[in-house]
């Protein structure tokens, strides 16, 4: 039985299609980057993933099981902003999963407890590389280590999917490469199984094991909600030469420019 | 004053702009806020009247055209002004915004004489016969009020009727404790348990004694005269304008002898008063049965000329003074003189409120 | 020349800009004041600084002829814990309130309405039920500042928590955190700087229901003094008890951003706001 699957999936909002029809499996392990037009359901599908929206049709197993439809540990996140507790410093913020866990009613832990928490939060963070930043408060971090945060505190519980939304989109371009080296380094030590959302393909080459491009096939001008996206390629990693690159580009631009044209038409 | 103010206004022609912009605010601030009505002789006269059964009738006058008819007799304008708020009416007239006010002699004393502005009481309406009283919860004896919280409006004639009321059983304000409360709200203020005993005044008075348990264990008839409705107005502006006096009282003693008596037409100015001041005919009927109005000229210059007034005044006078209401600087209850006829109270040097019969006593004549 | 609104005045042209109206008011107030007192040395309206002077010193520093007490400090103190006792009520009913409507759905279906309903009753008339429900006493004094700004403080804070990221909730759920978890460690912490701006700006309307509690029934207070004494226009009193209202409300709001800076760094460096 596979890890993941995705079993005839379908999300609508009323009578607009978002996706039709899914259908894939993964394994435990992979790395899975997803690009695509605006508006062509990654997103919502993420959102299905980490249980904020429900399918309308369809599931998504793990291990057999469908997905609840509300966040829980299973599923890490980390969100391109926000996705840190502003009002705690970078080690309560990564300790705050374990209070969580060890202390229902208070959701605080003390004494040796607290030391222990302490000892594995700060371990994390020093995977990260935020080591010399343990008692500063996020308004103090810079972005990029604002999202090293991000990811020390959603990993600290080892969710059994981490799920990144785009989570380098605000950063430089230098900066974006040592997260890069960091999202990767983690993903190997730790065997995580990963989807991304990222709009830079290029990005999504380097780091994934597989890419996934979701995209409409079909557009009916007249009425552009009929149709939803879908995945309409599914390339593993490693088997890309440049002209397939450039045709996915070229695909998706279309699709944009479609509905640029529709939009304008309207 | 007005002349000073005048040239600030028209003289800083030889000034830079940023002094003339502060001269012309200044003079602005000064019309509007700093002229008290000058006492020099003048045809346009303003007066000021609350909400009251003794008052009732000035509107009625001003609405009727009485005021107006006796104005152009005597070749003036007077402008009559309801404000809705009895002690604001006061604090205008003392302030200067109007030549008179209606108002009784304790806050006569207390507020403008007090503050320096020397008054004439030119007409003696009325004085209370009943309107005000003391009323307890359940107990229907006045010594029942030792050591309970008596709520009223402090400093006003209820304050004053129950430092008499106590006097009577040999109490002082020390047996009981005043909270001051607005009289907007005592009437629903004496509706909670907390409240057991109020002093209040009438149209309150009739509507608290009619609720179940309570009792009226004190009022204002007991003391008769001492509290009494005044038109007052500013003596300098008196006596150089004695005209001013004249249309007053004569419009005053018209609407007297028209709201008097059993005839249709009283009835019907009656009834006019009493839904002028938010009740019907029988209300304020019931009204002025507890008040002694005085219809008659003569009956008013009876009352003031007696030896009463003095000692009244007197009264009125020490318990102001307990009560700090003579100003700091008072040493004593003599502080402020007020003449009467029958004498000068207190301080010849410091006469500051005067009853003076003159012009009533015209119109008893029929001189007006 | 650079334009106006590029235009800044340096430290001490603004500390002097600043107090350039104040200076002007007061000339004001001495020319009217003289002018008042050369014609009638008694007036009471505009009264002499000297008259201020001996104002205070008999209120604050020599006993009440009538009952030994220092008259000032016993009604600033009387003032301050009435409106004391009743913002702090109304804060932690607010906090409460908003929290709970914010975080919870289901309560806020149940309850939003209803405050916003109240919260558009004016006050001040229903006094009488007031007066019948909490008597005329303290109680009754303290309730008209809490239903005169809880309601605001409620409906602000409920708001402030439903301005809380999306992302943030989402975040903590993934960590593993209930719903009480959620509001205890990322909601509650979150709003409680929220809460002191919010009490910041309510307390003007809490010092104006507790000068009308005070002028309607009392025994002591600002509001009390000052509408006792308005019967006598003495604004010799009046004035100086309106100064130092001013000087309080302005101390405990400087209080307040203080202890919110001190307490909540990372908001104040997060918002901006001062």
């Amino acid at each position: 039985m596979s890890y993941i699957k995705i079993d005839k999936l379908w999300k609508r909002y009323g009578d607009t299609v978002v996706l039709e029809d899914l259908n894939k499996t993964v394994e435990r392990g992979e790395f899975i980057t997803i690009v695509g037009a605006s508006g062509c359901g990654k997103t919502t599908f993420l959102k299905m993933l980490l249980g904020t929206e429900s399918p309308t049709g369809g599931a998504i197993l793990l291990d057999g099981i469908p997905l609840v439809a509300e966040p829980s540990e299973e599923r890490g996140i980390v969100f391109q902003r926000y996705s840190v507790f502003p009002h705690m410093t970078a080690l309560e913020n990564v300790m705050l999963s374990l209070e969580f866990e060890q202390s229902p009613l208070l959701a605080r832990l003390f004494g040796g407890a607290r030391k222990k928490a302490r000892q594995t939060a700060k371990d994390m963070l020093e995977a990260v590389g935020l080591e010399q930043a343990l008692h500063k408060y996020p308004h103090e971090l810079s972005g990029g280590m604002q999202q090293r945060l991000a990811i020390a505190q959603s990993l600290i519980k080892q969710p059994r999917i981490l799920l990144l939304d785009e989570p380098f989109g605000a950063l430089d371009p230098g900066i974006r490469k040592d997260m890069h080296e960091l999202v990767l380094k983690l993903w190997r030590e730790l065997n995580l199984t990963v989807f991304m959302i990222t709009h830079d393909i290029q990005e999504g080459f380097y780091l994934g094991t597989r890419l996934w491009v979701f995209d409409k096939e079909r557009i009916d001008p007249h009425a552009p909600e009929a149709y939803g996206a879908k995945i309409t390629y599914d390339l593993p990693v490693g088997q890309t030469d440049d002209a397939l690159l450039q045709r996915i580009d070229q695909s998706l631009n279309q699709t944009e420019q479609k509905k640029e044209t529709l939009h304008h038409g309207q | 004053m007005i002349a000073k103010t005048a040239t600030f206004l028209v003289s800083p022609t030889h000034c830079c702009g940023k002094l003339k912009t502060m001269g012309f605010l200044l003079a602005t601030f000064f019309c509007v806020f700093a002229l008290p009505a000058s006492a020099q002789e003048r045809d346009k006269f303003s007066i000021c009247w609350s909400i009251y059964v003794g008052w009732m009738p000035w509107g009625y006058g001003a609405n009727e055209g009485i005021v107006k008819k006796w104005a152009d007799k005597y070749d003036i304008e007077i402008d009559v002004v309801q404000i809705n708020d009895y002690v604001e009416s006061i604090n205008q007239y003392t302030a200067g915004q109007y030549d008179g006010c209606s108002m009784t002699n304790m806050d006569a004393l207390t507020i403008p004489a007090a503050g320096g502005v020397d008054s004439t009481a030119l007409i003696v309406g009325d004085f209370s016969n009943g309107n005000d009283g003391v009323v307890l919860k359940g107990e229907s004896d006045l010594k029942a009020i030792k050591g309970q919280d008596v709520n009223l409006v402090e400093l006003s004639v209820s304050h004053y009727l129950l430092a008499r009321a106590l006097e009577s059983v040999d109490m002082t304000e020390r047996d009981v404790n005043v909270v001051n409360t607005s009289d907007a709200d005592l009437v629903s203020a004496y509706t909670s348990d907390d409240v057991t005993s109020v002093v209040t005044w009438n149209p309150l008075l009739s509507e608290i004694v009619s609720m179940p348990e309570s009792k009226l264990v004190f009022d204002s008839s007991q003391i008769p005269g001492e509290i009494i409705d005044l038109m007052v107005v500013k003596t300098d502006v008196l006596k150089a304008n004695p005209d001013f006096g004249k249309a007053l009282v004569g419009a005053w003693y018209e609407i007297m002898s028209t709201m008097s008596g059993d005839s249709a037409s009283a009835k019907a100015a009656r009834r006019a008063m009493g839904e002028a001041s938010g009740t019907d005919l029988a209300g304020y009927e019931s009204q002025l049965a507890s008040t002694r109005m005085f219809y008659t000229p003569a009956a008013a210059v009876e009352f003031t000329q007696s030896d009463d007034l003095k000692t009244t005044m007197q009264y009125v006078a020490e318990f102001s003074f307990q009560h700090g209401l003579l100003g700091e600087g008072a040493p004593d209850a003599t502080f402020i003189g007020v003449e009467t006829p029958s004498g000068v109270y207190g301080n010849t040097g410091n006469i500051k409120l005067r009853f003076d019969p003159t012009y009533m006593e015209m119109a008893a004549d029929g001189e007006l | 020349m650079k334009r106006l609104i590029n235009q800044e005045p340096n430290r001490v042209a603004r500390w002097l800009l600043g107090l350039l109206p104040f200076l002007l008011l007061l000339a004001l107030y001495v020319g009217a004041s003289n002018a008042r007192l050369a014609e009638n040395p008694n007036d009471k309206l505009l009264p002499s600084f000297d008259s201020f002077g001996s104002a205070i010193e008999r209120l604050a520093f020599e006993p009440s002829r009538r009952t030994g007490e220092y008259l000032f400090w016993q009604d600033t103190l009387s003032s301050l814990q009435r409106l004391g006792i009743g913002v702090a009520l109304s804060a932690s009913f607010a906090l409460a309130f908003g929290v709970l409507t914010g975080a919870i759905p289901y309560v806020r279906a149940n309850l939003s309405p209803l405050m916003t309903a109240v919260s558009l009753v004016p006050p001040m008339a229903i006094l009488p039920i007031l007066f019948i429900v909490f008597g005329l006493g303290e109680l009754a004094k303290v309730m008209l500042i809490i239903i005169g700004i809880a309601p605001f403080l409620c409906r602000d804070l409920q708001q402030r928590v439903m301005e809380i990221p999306d992302e943030q909730l989402i975040k903590a759920q993934t960590l593993g955190a209930s719903s009480w978890q959620i509001i205890q460690r990322v909601i509650l912490p979150q709003i409680l700087p929220r809460l002191i701006t919010s009490v910041r700006l309510s307390l003007g309307s809490a010092w104006l229901f507790l000068i009308a509690a005070e002028a309607i029934a009392s025994t002591d207070g600002l509001g009390y003094r000052i509408f006792l004494v308005r019967r006598y226009l003495s604004m010799d009193v009046i004035l100086p008890y309106v100064v130092w209202i001013t000087i309080l409300a302005f101390f405990i709001d400087l209080l307040l951003r203080l202890l919110s800076r001190r307490c909540f760094p990372w908001f104040h460096a997060q918002t901006g706001n001062n």
